[in-house]
């Protein structure tokens, strides 16, 4: 149960991180986007790049890493979605498909699929319910959690960050007190490319080791847990996405040993599905309720 | 006479295909409250979002202050002195009421934070409401409620020029009063005032000018002193039948009113 | 069938030309099998396609359905297995494939865009990482084997002749393919893509349509699916990822969402272009195609969302332009043509003399804590134009959607025609005879005007599915029908210029017009029109007027009319109902209606001044 329990707070929280870039990008400009993701894996090469070869210490290359994923996402929003405005939805999520795309290929081009790792940033191992941990993973936990309930009081701090939480509720209203859309829009793009990097690097599952594409297969599962947890609500996401750690690593438990293959994703298939057609159904099936009570009294 | 605060000078814009303002131009002087009137479909709402910046000019001219402002975005119009007290109960509902007057004044805060003090007491002042309120989700509030909140987000940020969009809309009887008293203390206060509204006799109540609208043009500019019944039926494009019928109506209704042509509203510019 | 003699050039070039050319050493073994995977791109593609391109589905998971055909062959075919005929694996492909897609489409008549997608992905991944590798199903991590398909005793095993046989099945579903556009469920797809409320204006059930996209296009990416597999001889897990279907987005999205051509053609392009760019660089380039794939459909989607297709389109239009000058303007009083029912659907009721077209019997519909419409009475007789008038807000457009069923009442009952049709979906009440318009134009705003009076024909060409995609049968004579009637609604609204425009190019008058056209083409005892004159100018509103009064007097239809314009309605209606707050506040003959002090009120609103006394 512990390990359960352990293991599943620990990709929970990952899948967490990359729910709030999920959510911080839907709310702000109504995109859902599939590329952020991978922009972590592009950021990782960037981190293992001045870590591993230039010998530079890891908050250097994280730093790198990050300046780096932010750049491609404000640029990705200046080039491709500041172009889109008005397209439908569909659309904008079709050319964050090609983003994807592009990065994925062009690591392929530049690394090929030969595994690289970085390194996590704290390297002390811990024991929590009998369980090996280490600090990285601790940390992916406790700041996913942290910015999941703390993010939006942060937000409304700033004048700015109030624009864009009310951007999401109303993007037209925002301009109309004066707030600038464009820079609402170019950062919430940024901030989303950001928690991937984020996620990325926090990831380690013990061996630390990745190719392209790897972020992605990571990313999906956010993307879930943002859809669960509504796609608006920072704290929903990451509930969500520990909510589909603890129950992959339910099912890990109780089924890994019967050597069915990828389990991750039946589970994030068959949780996804439930949830969004029960909440299709839940408000229907209480309407009907509710004119049976009312032909009743 | 010194220029008008706000022209409008020929503007055409519309959607896709569909053009739905074909020249419309209407001069606001300072200080005053203009009103546009017409049926549905008559381009009321398209020019005020024209004037507003959220639906961009085709051709013709927006002037603030005998300063081209066409190719501006809203925001930068909210930034020079444009206010809107938007249709409806448009609030944002998941911010508190401070928080929402907060984001009103994101262009004074950002210019002079020192006076931003002042400037929310001065809402909280006219709206004490809204201070017994402050830590409220907005969206949580009465109608009533929210439409002075909307007032106060736009007054908060200290504007020449305020936009306001159906004001009665969705608003009780008592409210909608309460609402145009506060929009006369404004506009008392000096502030200009471009109003469309739905609701022809309430509004008419309200503002100086008439400007009346038809299929995307001003057919009809006049104080409202001066309108005469027959000329806003026909020019309301509601016909001669219905127009008599009005005409009679306005005319047992507008005793209570005062006329305010002679109100001493025009503040000296410098 | 005119293009009867193509098809069979085509095929014929399909079988013969591949093992002689192959045979000659003028292909290589190795292009022969990258021409195959060619055809399966493209098979797939025109898959997705269906399913994007034409009814607005979006999947990212594509390759799912490709990899449930391949293993499905495998299984069946296997000589470990069913060791079954190579065409019936092939059968069993399609008809795996197409279960599989109606399972997951299933969700989808709940899930609109975004959610469908995501849906899709996580539908790829529980394949391609789980289901396909399980033991049972994808043999482990060695896959599958796929046994050659024979002819009596000899093995299809040359790389060239098994090109042949992914040519035919091309050309086959090419053809299905533009039967398909070419007939109703082309039409229906199109409609429910563009708009779903317009769809179902039309009598088009989306729901089954919608399902029905994603049957057919399973059972096309199962036959794609297997013919993979029979060129490649083993499947596995790893050739059906999320990557594949993503790369087939590309195929889609740059060749033309919808465009047969260009999907086909980027298909190959995109298949072909590697080792060519290898043969002419040297292997250097490797790679660098996806990267620049990648880079086109980001700009694709960004500045010309309808693809290469497209853009030739649109050079073409604009050729076409510039030599015929400006069109000239339709005449402004159109003729309509007095068309006779449709002979596919039932005659309409005769309704006992004196018996009204319509009656609504106090409607209440709710939204949330508003009364919207409240306990509202209407009654159309037959013959009359009867016009609904009220301030933005009354209802009236809601009570509309009550009547046609777009929405469901909380309370009241809706006669047509001497029956109870309250509990009657859209489309069954417009097969009675009902037809409406909208406030924002109902049409598919992407679809040429010809297209559009077809897909209001919907309910008048009732073929099955076999018929529509062989161009066999009923739907021969439904087809020539509908055509012809589209073809005199044309004439008669003078639009011979415009029939092959689309829609949302016309001015917005010029659009309600085609609107008008559509709600006549099947002839409708009913016909409701909402605020016909919207955004239309005082000149053209005239002209309404007139328009309005044939298809009373000259058409004999029954008309209710939502309008603002207080003259045209004066002008035209035989009765008058006046709505405010959801409620009728009053009716009658309408010079008497408009006088009434309360009807005064309701439409130039009050000063409020009375609340405080």
């Amino acid at each position: 149960m512990g390990q359960v329990l352990v293991f599943g707070l620990i990709s929970g929280g990952i899948y967490g991180l990359f729910a709030l870039g999920v959510v911080m990008v839907f709310r702000g400009t109504g995109v859902l986007s599939f590329a952020q993701g991978e922009i972590g894996t592009a950021a990782l090469y960037v981190a293992a790049y001045l870590i591993n070869d230039q010998g530079l210490p890891w908050v250097v290359g994280a730093l790198g890493a990050l300046v780096f994923g932010i750049g491609v996402g404000v640029l990705f929003e200046l080039l491709v979605v500041r172009r889109m405005i008005g397209a439908d939805p569909v659309s904008t999520a079709v050319a964050t498909v090609g983003l994807l795309l592009l990065i994925t290929t062009i690591e392929i081009q530049y690394a090929g699929s030969t595994l690289i790792s970085v390194r996590g940033p704290i390297s002390q191992h811990f024991a929590v319910f009998g369980v090996e941990v280490t600090g990285t993973q601790v940390l992916g936990v406790l700041l996913a959690l942290a910015l999941g309930f703390g993010l939006q009081s942060l937000l409304r701090r700033t004048d700015f960050g109030l624009g864009i939480l009310a951007a999401a509720q109303d993007p037209t209203a925002v301009r109309l007190v004066g707030v600038p859309l464009s820079r609402v829009s170019a950062t919430v793009w940024g901030a989303g490319a950001a928690l991937s990097v984020i996620a990325a690097l926090l990831v380690e599952p013990g061996i630390g080791v990745f190719a392209p594409g790897f972020a992605s297969q990571l990313y999906l599962v956010g993307l879930a847990a943002a859809v669960i947890g509504g796609l608006t609500s920072l704290p929903g996401a990451v509930i969500g996405g520990l909510a589909l750690g603890l129950v992959e690593a339910a099912a890990n438990k109780w089924f890994g040993q019967s050597g069915v293959h990828g389990l991750r994703y039946v589970v994030v298939l068959i949780v996804l599905l439930v949830v969004l057609v029960g909440r299709q159904l839940l408000p229907e099936l209480r309407a009907r309720f509710d004119t049976r009570a009312e032909a009743v009294a | 006479m010194s220029t008008p605060l706000l022209q409008i000078l020929d503007v055409t814009a519309g959607f896709g295909a569909t053009t739905v303002l074909h020249g419309v131009s209407i001069d606001v002087p300072e200080g005053s409250i203009a009103g546009i009137f017409g049926l549905n479909g008559a381009g009321k709402s398209v020019t005020l979002k024209t004037v507003a910046g959220v639906v961009p000019a085709r051709s013709g001219q927006v002037l603030l202050d005998g300063e081209d402002i066409t190719r501006w975005g809203p925001e930068k119009r909210v930034a020079r002195g444009m206010g809107h007290i938007p249709q409806g109960r448009q609030v944002f509902p998941e911010l508190t009421v401070e928080e929402n007057l907060r984001l009103g004044a994101y262009t004074l805060r950002r210019r002079d934070r020192s006076r931003y003090a002042a400037s929310l007491d001065a809402v909280y002042d006219r709206f004490p409401v809204l201070r017994e309120r402050r830590s409220q989700l907005a969206g949580t509030m009465s109608g009533g409620q929210q439409a002075s909140l909307c007032v106060g987000r736009a007054l908060i940020n200290q504007p020449r020029l305020v936009l306001v969009d159906e004001p009665s809309a969705g608003l009780s009887p008592v409210a909608a009063l309460e609402l145009r008293e506060v929009l006369r203390d404004v506009a008392a206060t000096g502030v200009t005032m471009v109003l469309v509204e739905q609701n022809i006799a309430f509004g008419l109540s309200l503002v100086d000018t008439a400007h009346l609208m038809q299929t995307g043009t001003v057919v009809h500019s006049s104080p409202v002193g001066d309108l005469d019944d027959a000329t806003l039926a026909t020019h309301l494009g509601i016909g001669s039948v219905l127009g008599a019928a009005t005409s009679r109506m306005l005319s047992s209704r507008a005793t209570p009113e005062p006329p305010k042509k002679g109100k001493p509203r025009v503040r000296r510019t410098a | 069938m005119r293009r009867a003699p193509w098809i069979l050039v085509a095929l014929i070039a399909a079988i013969v030309l591949p093992p002689l050319i192959g045979r000659s050493a003028l292909l290589s073994d190795t292009n022969a099998l990258l021409l195959c995977r060619g055809c399966v791109m493209a098979l797939a593609g025109l898959s997705l396609n269906l399913l994007m391109g034409y009814a607005g589905q979006v999947s990212l998971g594509q390759f799912a359905f490709v990899g449930v055909g391949a293993f499905t062959l495998a299984h069946v075919t296997g000589v470990t297995d069913l060791r079954l005929p190579w065409v019936v694996g092939m059968l069993a492909s399609a008809a795996l494939g197409a279960v599989v897609a109606f399972l997951v489409g299933l969700p989808a008549l709940r899930l609109r865009g975004l959610y469908l997608a995501i849906v899709t992905i996580g539908v790829v991944y529980a394949c391609s990482e789980s289901l396909f590798i399980a033991q049972g199903i994808g043999g482990g991590s060695a896959g599958k084997v796929v046994p050659p398909p024979y002819v009596a005793a000899d093995a299809i095993s040359r790389n060239c002749d098994l090109l042949a046989v992914g040519l035919v099945l091309l050309v086959v579903m090419w053809h299905l393919d533009t039967n398909l556009t070419r007939s109703r469920l082309g039409r229906a797809f199109h409609a429910v893509k563009a708009d779903e409320r317009v769809a179902a204006s039309f009598g088009i059930d989306v729901a089954s349509y919608k399902l029905l996209a994603f049957v057919l296009s399973g059972a096309v990416a199962g036959l794609a699916g297997g013919f993979f597999g029979t060129t490649i001889g083993t499947v596995q897990a790893a050739s059906f990822t999320y990557a594949d279907s993503l790369g087939l987005v590309v195929i889609v999205v740059v060749g033309g969402l919808g465009s047969r051509p260009g999907v086909v053609g980027v298909a190959f392009g995109t298949t072909v272009l590697p080792s060519l760019l290898v043969t002419l660089f040297g292997s250097g380039i490797r790679g660098y195609d996806l990267i620049f794939n990648a880079a086109v459909l980001v700009y694709t989607i960004t500045r010309n969302p309808t693809g290469i297709a497209g853009a030739i389109r649109e050079a073409r239009t604009k050729a076409l332009e510039r030599r015929g000058g400006e069109p000239p303007l339709p005449p402004t009083r159109p003729n309509l043509p007095s068309l006779g029912r449709p002979s596919a659907l039932p005659a309409p009721r005769r309704a006992a003399a004196g018996q009204p077209v319509l009656a609504v019997r106090d409607i209440g519909v709710r939204f949330g804590g508003l009364r919207a419409v409240d306990g509202a009475s209407i009654t159309v007789d037959r013959g009359t134009i009867v016009g609904l008038m009220g301030p933005n807000g009354a209802g009236k457009t809601t009570l509309f959607n009550a009547i046609t069923g777009a929405l469901r009442p909380d309370s009241g009952t809706v006669t047509f025609l001497g029956e109870d049709v309250s509990h009657l979906p859209t489309h069954l009440r417009a097969a009675r005879g009902m037809g409406r318009t909208f406030q924002l134009i109902g049409l598919a705003k992407d679809q040429s005007v010809y297209e559009n009076l077809l897909i209001a024909q919907h309910l008048a060409a009732p073929y099955s599915v076999g018929s529509a995609l062989s161009g066999l049968g009923a739907s021969r004579a439904l087809e020539r029908e509908i055509r012809s009637r589209a073809d005199q609604t044309i004439e008669g609204l003078g639009f011979e210029r415009f029939a092959s425009t689309p829609v949302g190019k016309l001015s917005h008058g010029q659009q309600r017009i085609v609107e008008i056209g559509c709600c006549l083409v099947t002839s409708p005892e009913l016909v409701m029109l909402d605020e016909p004159s919207a955004g239309m100018s005082p000149a053209a509103s005239e002209d309404l007027a007139l328009t309005l009064q044939d298809v009373r007097d000259k058409l004999g239809r029954t008309v209710l009319l939502i309008e603002h314009n207080v003259p045209l309605v004066l002008g035209v209606a035989d009765e008058l109902y006046v709505m405010a707050a959801g409620e009728v506040i009053a009716n009658g003959e309408p010079l008497d209606v408009v006088t009434r002090p309360e009807v005064v009120t309701a439409y130039l609103g009050s000063s409020y001044e009375e609340a405080l006394k």
